[in-house]
């Protein structure tokens, strides 16, 4: 990367960083989730954003030349080749299923039936093999054929690809537009998990009332899949936080949040935090009865996004000293109103939740697809009148000292067929260096393993 | 039937279950249970209304009232069962396929007694206003989840207008994307953010208050 280019990235990075640290800040950061919005000012049908790379790729590029005044941006490839070669029934698909110009869509359902936990906790592969993959993927439907084997074939292929289509698009970015993205690596909350993609909201709901004990076992079970994925793709210089998206504890009581919900979250996460990762969560929902608990967290490990339902003022009141909050500006707003409202509610935030850097532009949980470019723009100027706070230059992107710290990981084993299994199945001697072949091995086993506890 | 209503109220499943089996064997009539279940359901929607409650336990209110009902119908004659409140027309705009939330209020309404016509997911407006027309119901209800549908809602009102049939049904937008502004932007007559909004909307409209 050019020196010049160097700077202004780590200046973007730097704030970013200590703005999630509660660490001095020369302006208000603006890593403001946009993916939504580029999608609709890129010119392109959201069909063609996740089949067409060059298309993602431009994008980015668009939107980065249109708004320079942004700090972080996510720039990666989602692609729906994906769901086509497995064919998901969790998804419909854009140009596909819908709409071409529609955001894939999740199907809920009660993929998982009422009697099944016991299966799921106790053989999390052979019940996603023998039962789940069948409901959820169509092409596997009849396990054992040729046309499933050849599915999974390709969707093992096509994982590296979308990964090196993902990664030149961000490496183009960084060094181009120096923009650094928001965060690295994702991890769910369990009880999400459970009722996402397993039970919905439905099935879950039942759940709590009539077999409690299950849901809480199977909510510690998924607890240790996630985290063992999750630290596998989290940043290894564990600057970047990594990125949860919190969907269903505003359907809960406080009882029920506190009993099914908060117990696995908080436990994952402050495994990561542990061991020096900091984390960007986004509250989904009305989560004003909870927001004592997310004052639990230590000071400047989490970035909160809020949504529109979450009171902004007193989430700030409860834990705004210790960790960053995003949001406060009303999605329907941004939509709907006018550049001047735009501007007031922007003052209000910075003069408030921000007034010493705390506080991240935000709608509930990112841009709105509807936003009128005069009211995005907007944000970005209010910024810059009332969210400089110093002249100097921004603070420098921190280094990690936790680099050495290791995750906290529970103990699973992350292989489908172990070393000892195979080398035994076949009477193999090794008279050569076990280890060498043992270490691959054990490698392709871990994203196997992988691949089948997080497939969707 | 106190304990009846009280154990709908606290949302003990078994309990209610295994009163209203002892009732039907004692020779109770179905009609009495069946209020007495109404009343225990209302209480249920007054605590999510005052905050005491939150939406799986609303929801949950509904599955009891489901498994209480399985052991009512053979008692209840043909009339008895059916809904006699009135009729809403309820559907997911196009261009959104989600319908957790709609079938939400859909199990809410039938508990409280009102038919209600499901028109699904991803419904263009011609079918709201054709059903509207049809059915003579006088609530049409507009469900979404995603922020992108508001110019939909508008379309389906709009379409009513053209269609002469603005005047004859009440029109109510619900979803947590919904606010007055969304309101006045598509013209519906109200918004909820909770599914035991709806049922009080149609209780107004249709004069059960």
């Amino acid at each position: 990367m050019e020196e010049s280019k160097q700077k202004l990235y780590n200046e973007r990075l730097g704030r970013y960083l200590a703005a999630i640290k509660r660490k001095p800040i020369d302006r208000i950061s603006t890593s403001i989730p946009v993916g939504s919005y580029a999608d609709a000012i890129s010119g392109y049908t959201i069909q063609e954003l996740m089949y067409d790379p060059q298309k993602a790729e431009d994008r980015a590029v668009k939107f980065l030349k249109r708004y320079p005044e942004i700090d972080t941006f996510s720039a990666g490839f989602s692609s729906a080749v994906d769901f086509d070669i497995l064919n998901s029934r969790l998804y419909r698909i854009p140009g596909r299923d819908i709409d071409p110009n529609s955001i894939r869509q999740f199907n809920e359902q009660e993929w998982m039936k009422a009697d099944e936990y016991r299966r799921f906790i106790d053989d999390p592969i052979g019940f996603r093999m023998d039962i789940y993959f069948p409901r959820i993927l169509g092409e596997y439907e009849k396990r054992g054929s040729i046309r499933s084997y050849i599915a999974f074939l390709k969707a093992g292929m096509q994982q590296g690809i979308a990964r090196e289509q993902s990664r030149q698009i961000n490496t183009r970015i960084k060094n181009e537009f120096a923009i650094p993205p928001s965060s690295q690596g994702i991890i769910n909350a369990p009880f999400d998990t459970l009722t996402n993609l397993f039970r919905g909201l439905h099935g879950i709901m039942r759940d709590m009332f009539r077999q409690p004990d299950l849901v809480i076992e199977a909510c510690e079970a998924i607890l240790k899949q996630n985290l063992a994925s999750c630290v596998a793709m989290a940043d290894p210089k564990k600057q970047l936080p990594v990125w949860i998206g919190a969907t269903r504890a505003g359907f809960l009581s406080p009882k029920q949040f506190e009993k099914f919900y908060w117990p696995t979250f908080y436990k994952g996460l402050m495994v990561l935090i542990e061991a020096g990762w900091t984390v960007r969560i986004f509250i989904e929902g009305n989560w004003n009865v909870h927001l004592d608990h997310l004052a639990e967290f230590p000071k400047g490990t989490v970035l909160f996004d809020l949504d529109n339902d979450t009171d902004i003022f007193t989430a700030h009141e409860k834990f705004g000293d210790k960790n960053a909050i995003s949001g406060g500006i009303p999605t329907d707003m941004l939509i709907l109103g006018t550049p001047e409202e735009v501007r007031q509610r922007v003052k209000l935030l910075i003069e408030t939740v921000g007034k010493d850097g705390g506080w991240i532009p935000n709608s509930g949980g990112s841009i709105p697809a509807g936003c009128k470019p005069e009211n995005f723009q907007a944000v970005l100027d209010a910024v810059k009148e009332f969210g400089v706070f110093h002249t100097g230059p921004a603070p420098k992107p921190e280094v990690s000292d936790m680099l050495d710290v290791k995750p906290q990981l529970p103990q699973i084993d992350r292989f489908i067929t172990s070393w000892e299994e195979v080398k035994e199945s076949n009477n193999w001697k090794i008279p050569g260096d076990e280890e060498l072949i043992k270490r691959n091995w054990e490698l392709f086993e871990r994203m196997a393993y992988s691949w089948v506890i997080s497939r969707r | 039937m106190k304990e009846l209503v009280a154990a709908i109220t606290n949302l003990e499943e078994e309990a209610a279950v295994a009163i209203v089996e002892k009732k039907l064997q004692a020779g109770v009539s179905a009609h009495d249970i069946l209020a007495a279940c109404n009343e225990g359901l209302i209480a249920v929607g007054d605590l999510f209304s005052e905050g005491e409650y939150f939406l799986t336990e609303l929801m949950f209110s509904g599955e009891i009232m489901n498994s209480i009902m399985e052991k009512l119908t053979p008692y209840l004659s043909a009339g008895e069962t059916t809904a006699t409140k009135g009729k809403v027309v309820i559907g997911t705009v196009l261009g959104d396929i989600h319908d957790v939330g709609k079938n939400i209020v859909i199990n809410l309404l039938k508990g409280h007694g009102y038919e209600v016509i499901d028109l699904g997911i991803d419904v263009p407006a011609a079918e709201f206003v054709k059903a509207v027309k049809e059915t003579g119901a006088k609530v049409l209800g507009l469900s979404a989840l995603l922020n992108t549908t508001y110019p939909e809602m508008k379309t389906v009102i709009d379409e009513l207008k053209k269609a002469g049939l603005r005047d004859k049904v009440k029109v109510i937008i619900g979803g947590a994307i919904c606010s007055e502004k969304v309101r006045e932007f598509t013209g519906a007559d109200d918004y909820a953010t909770d599914a035991i909004k709806g049922v009080t909307f149609c209780n107004k409209v249709y004069g059960h208050e």
